[in-house]
């Protein structure tokens, strides 16, 4: 019962009599609409994503010369571990989360998420938990407490048992983030298996939802187990536990196996998405079929249960029994094995397609190449007897930087631009996209490539401060920076302009060569996406 | 393939069994929260 | 076409002049030169290991780059539509990289990086000597069991280099007052622990980086093949003194060695004498305004003011104003005595007992109390801290 006209954000006038539909603040604070959702998603994304990178910025300033200039050692402990947690969990996290809601009943021909309010509820958690996290740096101007978290995002005991109420905030945090995580997954899992339109079997499921189903199933694995570490590390320094300390019958090590059970899943939690969506772009600017459906699925599952028996390389100098150690190696190296796959896919989409490069097709390239060195890199971090020289030195910095800014970051950006045309109905300027683009590029690896040589040369991370062998790299992964956060001033300036309705209007099939379900609908699509469920030929 | 549509009726079930799912994964969660404070090395 | 190939050619050229300048400047491209069996191995394995990824870099993504260049509609190709390999041959291109790949991981990677563990693991094999390393925050301290010596070793640079007042000396961050001192051609077991949170003692010429955990003792070894003076840093974030304790260590032939074992066993001899003889108040004040500075004042700050709520202030403490001992000499709990030998559960505060001798003990608990705004007027003897252990 929706009728043809839409308004810029979606919403269809005179929808059903007598429905909900209240406007201003309240329309997004009750809002149960995916598409609201999706959007609210992003945009606090986008926000937290500068938060993020002026901390971030704040320290590549201070890591510019050696010496102290700018900030003491404790700031500056504080600012590494919350840009780190708000990169993560309130960044990338939220911008697949966006993504998902936007896209999952968009693709599989759904009216909505199945659970509609717990999505509400899901994004709601959201801006609490980020003022929680970096609240203790306001509060600390003020005299009250000794600033956030500042044992790095990995909240290692007995330095976290140690710590200030930062800790307890970013506890706190880490909790209400996990939670929102949780209602977020039940709700994708449910939605994709229930409510796909008739015809759509699993194995017609787009990709980017297969990456999204993995995601979900891992999130619900293992975001309970770093709830519970975080809740032993909590009584540990408020009730009188021992879950950590030696001295009482604990282990420090046994926090770190906590950890990382969540950490490494962690990170494809972070990618899964991203490699989701790639296939999707890629074959729509070669204007081919996707290459190796299958492949990619079974690439996508081999990988989610990889992921969850490899923690372990994230401490491999902590004095782990020799089996051990080998076992976390070669574990650690077959991921390569599937995700070779995931590479040889996206080439063989494009082999012998007929390609245009708009901004995403630009972003889905530069990603497979700097994160195919992410990978690269990451083989060679399985190796154990290496791995004595590459752990904790900037060496594992810039292999991760690779991963989640070039893999993860820069794939979401091929996300936005792919499909904000189709979100808000308009097109973003194509000439600010290019520019965007390579400025991104060149500087990230300006910023970056340094550092795995610093990180050879013996250089530790997370020091305030350094000897004079590091300086010239780190001057230049400092400028490099630096471009870096103003070049995505424009890419926000491209979304808002898109957002307020500027730029030309966008058709439903954004794309000349894009194919599946969303395409069909209108740019934007209508108030209740699919009201009429498709036939899913 | 030439699946009907989803009716209402359809769709209420299909929304009904999502919110089953939804409890037990919810569970899940919750047993995997609890069963990790009894892990030790 | 033609405007991105000129995009594609300015964006590799900067990145060849960038480059180009980085080579020609003092930068370092790989490991520091290996000093021990382990790091010259990891330098074998990290360059194969390079090498093989970089051509599969190269190759792989000159493959990319061709079909970027090739398969263009601008170009005028047209799309093909296949979605999956179709017949042999293609199965062949898809399982041959997979099978090389397979290879390239559990073979040329996998059996190299096996033994080398196996080697990197090997403690106590042939082990001529043993030294422990304690890691604390925000110092190391050095321990040669069968010797009986033992001592601290901290950074050194001035704070007046880090604040940047005076020009960076050669070693800045990188120099100690006592670096640890290990004969060449042994084989020493190294043994780790730490007192409060967990540190990580890393030298990269040594290509042993392990971690030191409180309550647990670790352990690698090194075999150093040429004297010299090797340098490295902790590597896990231990608090705010993280990147302020470096390692540094010092090889001598074994003659020289023997010569300074002896000579550092009569110094601390000598020290430890110290505490069975009367100290005057100004000696212990003296003695103890040395060990504060180096101890104490990172965190308690120079004039005691601390750094509250982490670093609780000296300056007027109801506890450093309390009472020494109770009346019949036995140690109080929660009294400046116990605070600085025991130290204080769940905070940064460690149990100074281990690491301090009692003259060192007594002489900086004195001056606490009779300086920093305290004045006390008490003391205490290093032979009462003994009589407390």
């Amino acid at each position: 019962m929706d009728t043809a006209t839409t308004t810029a954000h979606g919403h269809t006038a005179g929808d059903h009599g007598g429905g909900y539909h209240p406007t201003g603040i309240l329309r997004w604070l009750t809002t149960t609409n995916h598409k609201d959702i999706g959007t609210m998603y992003l945009t606090f994304a986008l926000i937290m994503f500068f938060v993020g990178g002026a901390m971030i910025l704040a320290v590549r300033a201070e890591l510019f010369q050696p010496g102290l200039q700018l900030m003491q050692p404790e700031l500056f402990n504080q600012l590494i571990g919350v840009h780190a947690l708000v990169m993560i969990f309130a960044a990338l996290m939220p911008a697949a989360t966006g993504f998902a809601n936007w896209q999952i009943p968009l693709m599989i021909g759904a009216p909505d998420m199945a659970l509609p309010r717990l999505n509400n509820w899901g994004f709601w958690l959201l801006p609490p938990a980020a003022i929680l996290l970096t609240l203790p740096f306001a509060l600390a101007l003020f005299g009250i407490g000794d600033g956030a978290i500042a044992t790095g995002w990995t909240f290692y005991a007995p330095l976290s048992v140690q710590g200030g109420i930062g800790v307890d905030f970013a506890i706190f945090a880490v909790h209400i983030l996990g939670i929102s995580s949780i209602l977020g997954s039940i709700n994708i899992i449910v939605t994709i298996f229930n409510l796909r339109a008739p015809g759509m079997t699993l194995m017609k499921l787009p990709l980017f939802c297969w990456g999204w189903l993995i995601t979900a199933f891992l999130l619900i694995a293992t975001i309970p187990v770093l709830a519970g570490a975080v809740t032993m590390l909590l009584a540990d320094r408020h009730f009188g536990t021992h879950f950590f300390n030696a001295a009482g019958g604990g282990d420090p090590i046994l926090f770190q196996h906590l950890f990382w059970f969540f950490g490494h899943p962690e990170v494809y939690i972070l990618l899964l998405p991203v490699w989701g969506l790639m296939p999707h772009v890629l074959a729509t600017f070669s204007r081919k079929p996707v290459y190796g459906y299958k492949g990619q699925v079974y690439g996508f599952v081999g990988i989610g249960v990889l992921s969850v028996v490899v923690w372990a390389h994230h401490f491999l100098t902590a004095g782990l029994p020799v089996p051990a150690l080998l076992y976390f190696m070669y574990s650690t190296m077959a991921i390569s094995l599937p995700l070779a796959v995931l590479f040889f896919c996206w080439i063989a989409t494009m082999w012998r397609g007929a390609m245009t490069f708009e901004t995403p097709m630009l972003f889905a390239v530069g990603f497979i190449v700097l994160f195919g060195i992410a990978g690269l890199t990451g083989l060679v971090l399985a190796d154990v007897a290496a791995d004595a020289q590459y752990h904790h030195s900037y060496f594992v910095v810039a292999h991760f930087h690779y991963a989640l800014f070039a893999g993860g970051i820069m794939g979401v950006m091929t996300g936005v631009y792919y499909w904000l045309p189709k979100w808000t109905g308009r097109m973003y300027s194509e000439t600010l996209g290019q520019w965007h683009f390579w400025l991104t590029v060149l500087s990230f690896n300006l910023t970056f490539m340094p550092q795995f040589f610093l990180g050879l040369a013996g250089m530790p991370r997370r020091i305030p401060d350094y000897a004079l062998q590091f300086a010239e790299f780190n001057a230049i992964s400092t400028v490099g920076a630096f471009i870096l956060g103003i070049s995505q001033l424009l890419f926000a300036w491209n979304i808002i302009q898109c957002a307020r309705g500027h730029g030309p209007q966008a058709a439903g099939r954004v794309w000349e060569g894009a194919e599946g379900l969303e395409w069909e609908l209108s740019s934007p699509p209508p108030h209740h996406s699919w009201a009429v469920q498709p036939q899913v030929k | 393939m030439n699946a009907q549509l989803f009716s209402s009726e359809e769709l209420e079930r299909r929304r009904a069994a999502s919110r089953r799912l939804g409890w037990a994964l919810g569970a899940v969660v919750l047993a995997l929260y609890l069963l990790g404070f009894f892990i030790q090395r | 076409m033609k405007r991105y190939a000129t995009t594609v050619a300015a964006f590799l050229a900067v990145q060849l002049a960038g480059w180009t300048c980085a080579a020609r400047a003092e930068f370092n491209w790989n490991f520091p030169p290996p000093a021990t069996p382990i790091a010259r191995d990891t330098l074998a394995i990290h360059n194969e290991f390079m090498l093989i990824i970089t051509a599969l870099f190269v190759v792989v993504f000159a493959i990319m780059i061709y079909s970027l260049a090739r398969h263009r509609k601008d170009a005028g190709h047209a799309p093909a539509n296949f979605s999956g390999p179709r017949g042999a041959l293609q199965w062949f291109w898809v399982l041959v990289p997979f099978a090389i790949l397979l290879f390239i991981d559990f073979v040329l990677m996998g059996i190299p990086a096996f033994h080398a563990v196996i080697e990197m693991e090997d403690t106590k094999t042939r082990a001529d000597m043993v030294v422990k390393v304690t890691g604390l925050q925000w110092k190391w301290q050095y321990e040669y069991p069968d010797d009986g010596i033992r001592f601290m070793s901290n950074l050194t640079t001035p704070p007046e280099q880090i604040a940047g007042a005076v020009a960076k000396g050669e070693h800045y961050l990188l120099e100690v007052d006592n670096p640890l001192v290990l004969p060449v051609g042994k084989k020493v077991r190294v043994l780790l622990t730490a007192t409060d949170v967990i540190h990580t003692w890393w030298v990269p010429q040594f290509g042993v980086k392990r971690d030191a955990i409180p309550g647990f003792i670790r352990e690698t070894w090194v075999k150093i093949e040429a004297p010299g003076v090797y340098r490295g840093q902790c590597a896990e974030l231990c608090g705010k003194g993280h990147g302020f304790m470096p390692v540094v260590v010092q090889a001598l032939p074994e003659a020289e060695y023997a010569a300074w074992r002896d000579a550092k066993k009569i110094e601390l001899a000598q020290a430890a004498a110290g505490a069975d003889r009367a100290w005057s108040k100004d000696e212990l004040i003296a003695k103890g305004k040395e060990v504060y500075a180096k101890q104490c004042a990172a965190c308690h700050q120079p004039e005691g003011q601390g750094l509250p709520p982490a670093f609780p202030a000296l300056s007027g403490s109801k506890i450093v104003n309390g009472p020494l001992l109770a009346m019949d000499g036995k140690p109080l709990p929660d009294s400046h005595v116990d605070r600085v030998m025991n130290g204080k559960d769940g905070t940064a505060m460690q149990a100074f007992k281990n690491t301090l001798d009692d003259v060192e003990l007594a002489a900086v608990i004195t001056f606490e109390r009779n300086a920093l705004g305290n004045q006390r007027g008490d003391m205490i003897q290093p032979a009462q801290i003994k009589a407390l252990r």
